[in-house]
């Protein structure tokens, strides 16, 4: 990245909390809160817990849209209320949109689509819905925005992906302003989708643990505000944090299984490493995509050990479940969180190390001095993707 | 607009459609006006007929990928991948070649037709049935990653769901990586696929409507949309000695009621209005200036505009409006043109494609 981009506001909320505050309060507390899920049934022998919202959220629209774009919504509406930006002064602005999703961009209504194939003459409803409920295209018009759009599909890359495109947008002076994140619900159909790739564990997911069989499924949103820092800077506004870089890379291998020797994780991280010119050495943690299956905690493992050797290492997919195209820009909203607070939660679910991975993450509330770590996504379709943040200038 | 300070050049283009696959079929049927919509005789379940749709064959892509290798892709993901080797073929790109590409997809809907089917297999035998096969090939990445497999391009690959504005942000994308220097080339485009659940959409929606015969896109007060599909592709590069289609030298993206003032310029439009009459009203803004569409040729679908960007190219190349003009002005020599697509609540997406970079352009 030519120059390191601004997080003036973070928007968040998961299963861990509908706060980033929340959130992180509760992951150094350990908690985890995974269940059965509360929004559908299914009729698997097996229940697959997954990490839902608890409770109501800031609902910040009253329009008919899929519960995917009012997370995002409201993780947009908390991001901008601590940015400090006036909606005034944003609509004279090019203020570009970008949003990492699965669900919502997906037109899968089981019940419409039931109803179709009987001859029923379904309701139009849940299209309509579906055609307000592009991610990136209701907040941009909640907020009356001028400026680019864009809703990535890049699987469960696409958070990450999210913000080092935004990041870039402003870096190219396209945009003013981004906000930049993701957003995903939980949905019955990606629920039978993982668990017919047998990938979903019936128990709580223990990420690189020797005994891990799967991910849970969870929901949220992340959504950061960023813009250039002499921007910043001129708007007298404390950042809460910086991307400093961004970097992905493809395996070219297979739909759903990771590169056996992490082609594109390497790739990607090469890249967020040259761009940002921070050398392993200076990062104070590394923030796994650490799903908790087989496949991608085996490759991570090795990429950690090949490229980011000796760095204390977590997964937060114990404490949030695996959000999809959310989970970059939540993990994204944690890194900045930990980083302004200088110690990172313990690896939910870790108990036994696997000694064909040799890599432990960390198992307690760990304290760090470095001001810089990384965040890693892998995908679906063979996408990597790589952030690296700052602490900002909040404390 | 944003002007760019270095414009991308366009080194190759493919397309397939309706009309059929590459650019002289493309020229053809612009030319001629109108692509001829096919009429299924089926029905749907609950009796009502097919909207006609502009369908699109993926013949000859075994010319460019194994056919073993093709076995498990679906339709959409064929016609991402015929589209995405034939402006990789046009822009003389080999396999040992492809080191610094990026990729980029932009899709309205996805594989919408896989996407049901995976439901069809929770539908008709359980949700412990359900297809894993289907549920790996209906993620909206799928198009992408295929482009990666079959032809080894392991740089950047993003895909992109904005429905009309899908292909307008890959372009902020591709320039983005092509000014940064990511990568020396970027191959961009968009695919949709039609389905009977869209088809069934159609016809609901537009229940009440004359059934079109075909899209006339400058009638914007009336709804004469016909659903298409395919895919096109750009082969961008941030060298301007592999220009072959001239350079995308400006871009530019908001609300029409706040900026379109900027893309109204000098330079003509190609309008990517394909008959639906919510968006038509944000055309008619547009309307001072010399105004082209080709969208009766490829039919109505959300990535549309790519179908535009790759017309945009061999309009600048051959200096001439080979589509369906409304005045006498067009026919003029074309040096520059201007894509723009809107979408239903007003938000467009522009593009200009222009025979010279640099000054004086």
């Amino acid at each position: 990245m030519v120059n390191r981009i601004a997080v003036t506001g973070i928007g968040c909320l998961c299963a861990a909390g509908n706060t980033l505050d929340e959130a992180i309060a509760s992951m150094l507390a350990g908690e985890r809160h995974g269940s059965a899920p509360r929004r559908f049934t299914t009729t698997h022998a097996d229940t697959f817990p997954v990490f839902s919202i608890a409770g109501e959220f800031d609902d910040v629209s009253d329009r008919d849209m899929l519960r995917t774009s009012r997370l995002g919504l409201a993780a947009a509406h908390q991001a901008l209320a601590q940015s400090g930006w006036s909606l005034e002064t944003l609509k004279s602005l090019r203020v570009g949109v970008c949003m990492g999703t699965t669900v919502g961009s997906a037109m899968n209504n089981e019940a419409f689509y039931s109803d179709y194939r009987q001859g029923a003459n379904p309701s139009m409803t849940p299209i309509d819905r579906f055609l307000a409920s592009n991610p990136a295209a209701v907040i941009s018009r909640h907020y009356g925005f001028n400026g680019p759009t864009q809703t990535i599909v890049n699987a469960c890359s696409s958070g990450t992906d999210a913000i080092g495109l935004g990041a870039a947008w402003i870096n190219a002076g396209l945009c003013d302003v981004v906000l930049a994140g993701g957003a995903d619900e939980l949905c019955r159909t990606t629920y039978n989708g993982f668990a017919s790739l047998q990938i979903s564990s019936s128990v709580l997911c223990r990420p690189f643990d020797r005994s891990r069989c799967g991910l849970n499924l969870g929901e949220g949103a992340g959504v950061l505000v960023l813009e250039s820092e002499a921007s910043h800077r001129r708007r007298k506004i404390e950042a809460q944090g910086f991307v400093l870089g961004y970097g992905s890379g493809t395996d070219g291998w297979h739909l759903t299984a990771p590169h056996p020797e992490g082609r594109g994780l390497k790739q990607a991280l090469a890249e967020a490493l040259a761009v940002s010119r921070v050398r392993v050495e200076q990062l104070a943690f590394v923030n796994t995509h650490g799903t908790g299956t087989r496949d991608n905690d085996r490759v991570e493992s090795l990429v950690l050990g090949e490229c980011l050797s000796g760095l204390p290492f977590h997964s937060t997919k114990g404490y949030t479940g695996h959000t999809l195209g959310a989970a970059g820009a939540i993990e994204a909203a944690f890194v900045l969180g930990f980083l302004q607070r200088g110690q990172m939660p313990a690896s939910a679910g870790f108990e036994n190390m696997d000694e064909d991975l040799g890599a432990v993450p960390v198992t307690s509330v760990t304290p760090f001095d470095a001001t810089m770590a990384l965040s890693e996504s892998l995908a679906f379709g063979g996408n990597n993707a790589v952030l690296i943040f700052e602490r900002g200038e909040v404390s | 607009m944003n002007l760019l300070t270095q414009p991308v050049a366009i080194q190759g283009i493919g397309c397939v459609g309706a009309f059929g696959r590459g650019a002289a079929a493309f020229v053809e049927a612009m030319q001629r006006g109108t692509t001829a919509p096919q009429y299924h005789d089926d029905l749907h379940g609950d009796g009502s007929a097919y909207f006609p749709a502009f369908l699109a064959t993926t013949d000859g892509l075994d010319d460019y990928v194994p056919k073993r290798a093709l076995r498990r892709l679906d339709h959409y993901s064929r016609l991402a991948l015929l589209g995405g080797c034939l402006a990789l073929d046009d822009a003389g790109i080999s396999a040992d070649q492809r080191d610094r590409i990026g990729v980029i997809v932009a899709s309205g809907y996805g594989a919408s037709a896989t996407t049901f089917g995976f439901l069809d297999s929770v539908l008709d035998d359980g949700d412990h049935c359900a297809s894993p096969t289907a549920f790996s090939n209906s993620v909206h990445n799928v198009a992408g990653a295929y482009l990666s497999m079959q032809l080894g391009i392991h740089g950047p690959n993003l895909t992109l769901s904005q429905f009309e504005m899908s292909v307008s942000a890959a372009i902020y994308n591709a320039v983005c990586w092509l000014q940064q220097g990511r990568v020396d080339t970027v191959l961009v485009g968009g695919v949709d696929e039609h389905c009977a659940v869209l088809n069934y959409c159609y016809r609901r929606y537009f229940a009440e409507e004359i059934e079109p015969q075909r899209i006339e896109p400058f009638a914007f007060n009336r709804q004469t949309a016909i659903p298409g599909e395919g895919a096109a592709f750009l082969v961008l590069s941030r060298d301007p000695k592999k220009s072959r289609y001239g350079y995308i030298d400006a871009i530019c993206a908001g609300h029409v009621e706040q900026r379109a003032e900027s893309v109204i310029q000098r330079s003509p439009i190609l309008l990517g209005a394909d008959g639906h009459r919510n968006s038509g009203q944000w055309y008619q803004r547009c309307v001072g200036n010399p105004k082209t569409s080709c969208s009766a040729v490829y039919g109505s679908l959300p990535s549309g505009q790519a179908f535009d960007l790759v017309a945009a190219a061999l309009m600048v190349r051959d200096q001439q409006c080979h589509a369906a003009c409304d005045r006498i002005e067009e026919a003029a020599q074309i040096r520059q043109i201007t894509s723009i697509k809107c979408a239903s609540d007003g938000q467009f997406g522009a593009v200009r494609v222009s025979r010279w970079s640099g000054k004086g352009r």
